[in-house]
């Protein structure tokens, strides 16, 4: 018998940043639930949702970190960036200022995480064209310039969100192939990567467990 | 059947004994709880004591891992540097203890993860309470280390502002953390208590700030506006509510310690100007006291939870204005040599005979204060008390103004009865008294 789905080889960490109204929270919902949430309070900090998915073959666990977009919890969801190895960096298509905000986004983005995160741009709310606000070729010109990925999404229709969540983990995932992440750091890292199914057992034993103890 | 059943413990034992290796390996950052240990885990059910042990040894191992993370993230950083290691931030006490308790945050939710992976088949025995006993082993490693730090943070006197919001901050993760702990995880305890320290730091602070106002009360200035040391105090104030403004905590646990702050900053500071003003003549003492609890009134009226000390600082404004409303009436009155006048007629009594023949109330001299005081009237202005143009409010001033021309056409009103009555033996009264109490109402208003 299977254990469920708790057999997966990676954990990638993302978090999912952007103005408030954006629409974070209802993409995150989106992703992990399948169902658009109508009326989202607003987020109080942070919140998480996870969602096991599949890359190449490997079950890959997303731990998803969704912050408040309110001004005044700034300087709380600052310190989340942390060890993200993906970041959703969203704003709506249908409000302009929140596009306009995005270079401060991608501030903080670059400051706080390490130079590998994956940057991934959404787009929000494209089911409604009608109130468009932003281009699409304006902001794939964005991407293009600061070597973000691009994708408008909708998190009511659920259009295209599954991909953007998908690409930031098949990017990460490919980083990792390629060698230019270095899991074997300590520190929650970059993203942590618990012995894979595939190998044998004993390589569970590559880090023993240190003394460095507490020293304070 | 007895072998059967010795067979069995046997295969629980050797069960058990893999089981603890398994966990004992899960003491690095990352951690797999693979298919088979799930199910052993499940399998040791039965054997509710083996499955306690088991979960113990999980917790143990996670416990070391978190520790060792913690450690790691504040004095390594990730690789390359990258995130950089939070101690290098050690001089920003918020983003210090910020990144310390986000730290802190994350990894609880993810040690609630793995173990509810680990006990996921075993659902007769591990009930929630048990999940939360064993988190709280593991959350309890970083306590030592985190407090030990925010504490050399709070004692290092960063300055009320900085307290404050950091008190703010930890209260915040108090609530967010203890979303994904048990209430008795001691996390949640050391959470409680380094807030409680901050906030008490923080009254501290405010106290020692008004203890200095207290120690060397600055005399009022010539212009009987705010001191320096009051402007700096409500700057001080001005900060600590604007980061209560923006602070994360909920609404109501925010008004709850308003009120304490207020009267810790605004208590003190009433009483300094008092002091400050105990050595001024009442006209200058109320002009100074309405400037000094305007300045106050003007601070607090921008933010939130402040109605009841503004309606308190404006009946003391009110009462300092009826001081100032009152000095200002007898000066015109004085001025105009009516006061003398008023309070004669006031003392006047039948049996000293008609008001005309008593000293100094003779036609004559009425007649010249009266015409003094119709120059008052064709230039009522030349009449302010030179204490009036330091009130700095000027809708204040304008309230003085009306109010105490108010009280001199009253007392014009009350010297035309008296002299029109004919009781009182002027002749020609309307020679004396040239205008009516009307009339002057009029000019003044």
């Amino acid at each position: 018998m299977a254990a469920g789905p708790y057999n997966y080889s990676y954990i990638f960490k993302y978090i999912i940043i952007g103005d408030m109204g954006v629409g974070k929270s209802c993409l995150l919902h989106q992703f992990t639930e399948k169902k658009f949430m109508a009326d989202c309070p607003h987020t109080i900090g942070v919140e998480f949702g996870t969602r096991i998915i599949e890359v190449s073959g490997q079950k890959i666990k997303l731990q998803i970190w969704d912050t408040a977009g309110q001004e005044r919890f700034r300087a709380v969801t600052r310190s989340y960036y942390r060890g993200a190895a993906g970041a959703l960096m969203v704003y709506d298509i249908t409000r302009r200022s929140t596009y306009n905000h995005l270079s401060s986004w991608l501030t903080d983005a670059r400051n706080l995480t390490n130079p590998n995160t994956v940057i991934f741009l959404i787009g929000n709310k494209s089911d409604l064209e009608a109130q468009r606000d932003v281009t699409y070729e304006e902001a794939k010109q964005f991407a293009d310039e600061n070597g973000l990925m691009f994708l408008e999404a909708s998190a009511k229709t659920g259009d295209n969100v599954e991909d953007a969540f998908l690409e930031t983990a098949r990017k990460i995932y490919q980083n990792i192939q390629d060698g230019s992440l270095d899991l074997n750091a300590a520190e929650s890292g970059v993203q942590h990567k618990p012995s894979t199914g595939g190998r044998p057992n004993p390589l569970n034993t590559d880090q023993q467990p240190s003394n460095e103890g507490c020293r304070c | 059947m007895e072998s059967m059943a010795l067979h069995q413990e046997t295969a629980y034992e050797r069960l058990y004994r893999w089981t603890q290796g398994e966990c004992r390996l899960l003491s690095s950052d990352s951690v797999e709880v693979s298919p088979l240990l799930c199910q052993a885990v499940q399998a040791l059910q039965d054997r509710p004591v083996l499955f306690r042990y088991s979960l113990d040894e999980f917790g143990t191992a996670r416990r070391t891992a978190v520790v060792r993370g913690f450690i790691d993230a504040l004095t390594r950083g990730g690789p390359g540097g990258t995130p950089r290691p939070i101690e290098l931030h050690s001089h920003d006490p918020l983003r210090y203890v910020g990144d310390m308790l986000a730290w802190l945050h994350q990894a609880s939710a993810s040690e609630k993860e793995h173990l509810q992976g680990l006990v996921k088949l075993a659902t007769q025995q591990a009930g929630a309470l048990q999940i939360y006993e064993i988190l709280g082993h593991i959350t309890e490693g970083v306590c030592r280390p985190f407090k030990v730090r925010v504490e050399q943070v709070l004692v290092s006197e960063p300055g009320p502002v900085i307290l404050y919001k950091l008190a703010n901050l930890l209260k915040f993760y108090h609530h967010t953390i203890g979303q994904l702990l048990g209430s008795d995880a001691v996390l949640l305890t050391t959470l409680a208590e380094v807030h409680e320290l901050s906030q008490r730091m923080f009254y501290a602070a405010l106290n020692a700030h008004a203890q200095r106002l207290m120690e060397k009360v600055e005399l009022p200035p010539a212009d009987l506006g705010a001191t320096q040391s009051l402007n700096q105090s409500l700057a001080l104030l001005r900060e600590v509510l604007a980061s209560h403004d923006s602070s994360v905590v909920p609404l109501d646990a925010r008004q709850e310690d308003f009120a304490k702050v207020l009267s810790c900053v605004l208590d003190p500071l009433l009483q300094m100007c008092a002091v400050s003003a105990s050595k001024l003549n009442p006209a200058d003492m109320g002009v100074y006291m309405v400037n000094c609890i305007y300045a106050m009134q003007s601070t607090l009226a921008l933010y939130e939870f402040t109605d009841q000390r503004l309606e308190m600082l404006a009946g003391q404004i009110e009462a300092h204005l009826d001081t100032i409303v009152s000095e200002q009436a007898s000066y015109v009155l004085s001025r105009t040599g009516l006061s003398h006048i008023y309070s004669i007629i006031q003392q006047h009594q039948l049996k000293e005979g008609p008001l005309a023949s008593i000293h100094g109330m003779d036609a004559t001299t009425v007649r010249s204060a009266m015409s003094k005081f119709d120059s008052y009237l064709s230039s009522p202005d030349s009449l302010t008390m030179p204490q009036l143009n330091f009130l700095q409010s000027t809708s204040l001033r304008r309230t003085v103004h009306k109010r105490s021309t108010e009280l001199v056409s009253a007392a014009y009103d009350f010297l035309y009865q008296a002299i029109t009555n004919p009781s009182n033996g002027y002749k020609e009264p309307r020679s004396i008294v040239i205008r009516t109490p009307q009339q002057v109402k009029t000019l003044l208003s």
